[in-house]
C-alpha cells in the first residue's frame, strides 16, 4: 500500500471534511462570556460550556479574536499551595460530554483588546477544533 | 481532564447544596441559642483560629501613596488578599466576590464602617500605585491596593502563612505569577483571625463574618 498515493490523499481530505461538517453541528456552545476590563488592565478571560454531542472524541486546539491581540487556553492551577495559570496545549472533549470553561478553572485568557469593552458588548472568538473545525462564538462581556 | 455531567454528579451536587443549606440553617439556630464561638465549627468556607495571632510590623504604601502599616489595622477589620493586575482569573473573580461581600456587609445593621478590603499585589515589577488603584477601585469604590518591596511582602506574607513565587522574565511583559488565593481576615485589634478558602461564596463569607463581628464586638477595645 503506497501511503502517499494522491488517490489514498484525496480520500482522506474528504473523509476529514466529512467529519468536520459533521462536527460543526455537533460541538455547541453555551454561556460564553467575557469579563469586562478594569480601566488600564489589557487582560481578562472568557469562559463558557463547551459540549461535544457527537459519538467521537475532539479536541480545542486553538483561539483567536480579532478584538485582542492574542487568546490562550489556560487553566487555573494549584501548586504547592499557590494558585497560578498553565497553559493548555490541547483540551480533549469526550464524546457526549461537557466541559466548563469557569472562573477558577479552564478560561480563555484574552491579552490587549483592541477596543474598549464594556458590559453587554458582544465579542467573537474563533475556536479551533483538531482535524480543523473553526467553531465562530459570540461572546457576551460581564461586569 | 473532561467534565461529564452525570447522574452521579448530579446527585453530588445536590447533596452539596443541601447540606449548605442545612448548615446555613443549623448556624442561624445555633448562634440564637448560644452566641459563642464554638457555634464555628470548622467549614469549608472559613477556618476561624482558636488564638488569633498578633501581627508585627510591617509597611507598605496604599494606592493614593500613604503608609499602610500595622497601625492601618488597627480598629477595623480588614479582608485581605494577594494578587496581581495582570491576573485574567483569579483576582477579578475574587475581587469581584469581595465586592459582594462588603456589599452585603453595608447592608448589615453594624454597616461596613469598621472594615476594610485590602488587595496586596505581589508582583510589585509591574504593578505601580496607580495601576493597584485603578484596578481595585474598579470592583469597590473603597477597596484599597496597596504595594510593596520584596521584604516587606515576604514579611506579612510569611505571617499569615501566604506564598507567592514571581517568575519574572527579563524582555518580557508576561511571565508566570503563583500566589496564595486565600483571603485573610485580621481582627480590628491587628490580629489574624480567621481565613476564607476559595472558591469564594459571598453570601456565606459574609454571614459568618456578620456572626464573628457581633460576637467579638463586646472584647474590642
Amino acid at each position: 500500500m503506497r501511503w502517499r498515493h494522491p488517490v489514498f490523499t484525496a480520500l482522506i481530505s474528504a473523509l476529514i471534511a466529512l467529519a468536520a461538517a459533521d462536527d460543526e453541528a455537533g460541538i455547541s456552545v453555551r454561556n460564553a462570556w467575557v469579563r469586562e476590563t478594569p480601566p488600564g488592565i489589557a487582560m481578562t478571560a472568557g469562559y463558557m460550556v463547551l459540549q461535544n454531542k457527537t459519538s467521537r472524541p475532539q479536541a480545542l486546539v486553538a483561539a483567536s479574536s480579532s478584538d485582542f491581540e492574542t487568546v490562550t487556553i489556560h487553566r487555573t492551577v494549584a501548586r504547592q499551595g499557590m494558585t497560578g495559570m498553565e497553559h493548555s496545549p490541547e483540551i480533549e472533549l469526550l464524546p457526549n460530554a461537557s466541559l466548563l470553561f469557569a472562573p477558577g478553572e479552564y478560561h480563555l485568557m484574552l491579552q490587549n483588546p483592541k477596543r474598549t469593552l464594556r458590559a453587554g458588548d458582544r465579542v467573537e472568538i474563533h475556536l479551533r477544533f483538531r482535524g480543523g473545525l473553526d467553531l465562530p462564538v459570540a461572546y457576551e462581556v460581564r461586569k | 481532564m473532561v467534565k461529564k455531567i452525570s447522574l452521579k454528579f448530579s446527585i453530588m451536587m445536590t447533596a452539596v447544596v443541601l447540606a449548605a443549606i442545612l448548615s446555613g440553617a443549623w448556624l442561624t439556630a445555633a448562634y440564637l441559642q448560644s452566641g459563642s464561638r464554638a457555634i464555628f465549627l470548622p467549614d469549608r468556607v472559613m477556618t476561624l483560629f482558636p488564638a488569633p495571632k498578633p501581627l508585627a510590623a510591617f509597611a507598605f504604601t496604599d494606592h493614593e501613596n500613604r503608609v499602610f502599616d500595622l497601625p492601618r489595622l488597627k480598629g477595623k477589620w480588614s479582608f485581605l488578599f494577594f494578587g496581581y493586575t495582570h491576573c485574567p482569573d483569579i483576582c477579578p473573580t475574587t475581587l469581584a466576590a469581595l465586592a459582594r461581600v462588603r456589599e452585603s456587609i453595608a447592608k448589615s445593621t453594624a454597616g461596613a464602617q469598621d472594615v476594610q478590603f485590602v488587595f496586596i499585589s505581589v508582583d510589585p515589577n509591574r504593578d505601580t500605585a496607580g495601576r493597584v488603584g485603578q484596578y481595585v477601585t474598579y470592583f469597590d469604590a473603597t477597596f484599597l491596593g496597596v504595594t510593596g518591596d520584596d521584604a516587606q511582602l515576604g514579611n506579612l506574607a510569611g505571617q499569615l502563612g501566604a506564598a507567592y513565587q514571581v517568575e519574572v522574565k527579563p524582555g518580557t511583559e508576561n511571565y508566570p505569577v503563583y500566589h496564595t488565593a486565600a483571603v485573610f481576615l485580621v481582627d480590628p485589634r491587628a490580629r489574624y483571625h480567621a481565613v476564607f478558602a476559595p472558591p469564594f461564596d459571598a453570601e456565606g463569607i459574609s454571614r459568618r463574618f456578620e456572626v464573628l463581628r457581633a460576637l467579638e464586638a463586646p472584647k474590642a477595645t
